[in-house]
């Protein structure tokens, strides 16, 4: 009886420290649709870090800049790189804040979920991780660089932005129709697979082994995270400069 | 399922895990690792990115100071511009104003010299006229006198006689007479 019992502890037990809960989600009820709040919750931790950091450091500007300042305008710069790289010299000026956000809001979230200790709060169902480790998070920024692009086409040619599916040759029309499609798909699964996979891998080392192994992983976790921001950041801006180039 | 928004958390999931709290197991929540890949990463970006800031600062003061040294050079050079500016202006001024001093100066000369020229002209012409005249009278004078001496003489031819001959003699007499008391 004792050995069954003790079996049965010892099971329950070693359950509990292996238990990696994937497609779990903490579920809040607004009208008829369930959402994601543990999503919810570490994007909002996100904003606010966001806007603090962009409040706190341009309090008391100086004109040589000391510390904060010095860092958020060094990020200003490498930004408006990236956007003026990719969209040309013209026109970048007023895409940089839309690149910026979708920039910064990938790299702080990924980087947040990767080295904020997020396990110490437990909630009744799921666990808090980074906000972009779930597709809904991932689609609806894809689906604001679509949306983004087209503006971008739409506003610079008008109606006439819609010769460009013909571009080549007539006959690459339903490649030209199904690229508008596979373009957010491409943009969305990149940055979900590549975060859940690394969270995922992280989280079975540490119930494997808990202690040294992870390291390196986190590490690796934290370069590519880094590397797939910077991606999403310039392919948004490689479509929103390729949607409005053609004009001269 | 009400409408409106209302927030309740749905009970069909619950599992083991419970509720709200604090996972206090070290290994599980993975601290360790974090905090020592915190520490490695803090250690290692610092460097880096004070590096860089501390770069950039250099960057933005030096193009600053140099953007104030050519500021000032160009100040400079307006300035010294505008004083050779104002100098030559001045220059310009008094070679102006003598010019136009010197034009009257000689004007005036030209007008006196002209007047004097003028003056003289006349003074001859109003001698040369009187000189005219004079002649002129002259002749006439001559000629009055000789023609009266002519008349006298022919008057004289018709009519002198021995008597008149004789009266004229005495009256010249007399005369001569008076003439020679009066001197004495």
């Amino acid at each position: 009886m004792s050995h069954t019992a003790e079996m049965v502890s010892t099971f329950n037990n070693f359950y509990e420290i292996s238990s990696v809960e994937v497609g779990q989600h903490f579920y809040w009820q607004l009208g008829s649709f369930q959402v994601h709040a543990q999503v919810l919750i570490t994007s909002w931790i996100v904003i606010a870090i966001l806007l603090s950091l962009a409040v706190l450091a341009t309090r008391n500007l100086q004109t040589i800049p000391m510390g904060g300042q010095n860092f958020v305008e060094y990020v200003l710069e490498f930004i408006r790189d990236l956007t003026r790289t990719q969209i040309g010299e013209e026109e970048y000026r007023p895409w940089v804040p839309f690149i910026g956000t979708m920039f910064l809001f990938i790299f702080v979230s990924n980087w947040s979920g990767a080295l904020f200790p997020w396990r110490v709060f437990e909630l009744p169902n799921g666990e808090l991780a980074a906000p972009t480790n779930d597709i809904n998070t991932t689609v609806a920024l894809a689906l604001l660089t679509s949306v983004a692009y087209f503006y971008a086409g739409l506003h610079k040619k008008g109606l006439s932005y819609f010769g460009k599916y013909i571009q080549p040759t007539p006959v690459l029309l339903p490649i030209n129709i199904l690229e508008d499609f596979t373009k957010p798909l491409s943009l969305s699964f990149r940055l979900f697979g590549n975060i859940l996979a690394d969270e995922l891998v992280v989280a079975v080392l540490i119930s494997l082994v808990p202690l040294v192994v992870p390291i390196p992983m986190m590490f690796l976790g934290l370069f590519t995270s880094a590397i797939q921001a910077l991606i999403f950041a310039t392919l948004a801006a490689a479509y929103i400069g390729e949607s409005m180039e053609g004009h001269h | 399922m009400e409408n409106g928004t209302y927030f309740i958390i749905s009970s069909n999931f619950w599992t083991i895990a419970g509720s709200f709290g604090l996972n206090t197991n070290l290994l599980e929540t993975n601290l360790i690792n974090l905090g020592v890949v915190l520490g490695l990463l803090v250690y290692f970006g610092k460097g880096v990115l004070s590096n860089l800031l501390n770069n950039r600062k250099l960057t933005i003061l030096n193009t600053i100071q140099d953007a104030e040294e050519r500021y000032k050079e160009a100040t400079d050079k307006l300035n010294q511009a505008r004083t050779r500016l104002q100098q030559a202006k001045q220059k310009a001024d008094d070679i102006r104003i003598n010019g136009l001093s010197q034009m009257e100066k000689e004007k005036q000369d030209l007008i006196n010299a002209a007047d004097e020229d003028s003056k003289r002209l006349e003074d001859s012409k109003n001698a040369t006229i009187r000189f005219e005249k004079q002649r002129a009278i002259e002749q006439v004078r001559q000629q009055v006198s000789r023609l009266a001496l002519e008349r006298a003489l022919e008057t004289l031819k018709s009519r002198l006689n021995s008597e008149l001959h004789l009266r004229m003699i005495d009256y010249h007499i007399g005369l001569l007479r008076a003439m020679e008391s009066t001197i004495e």
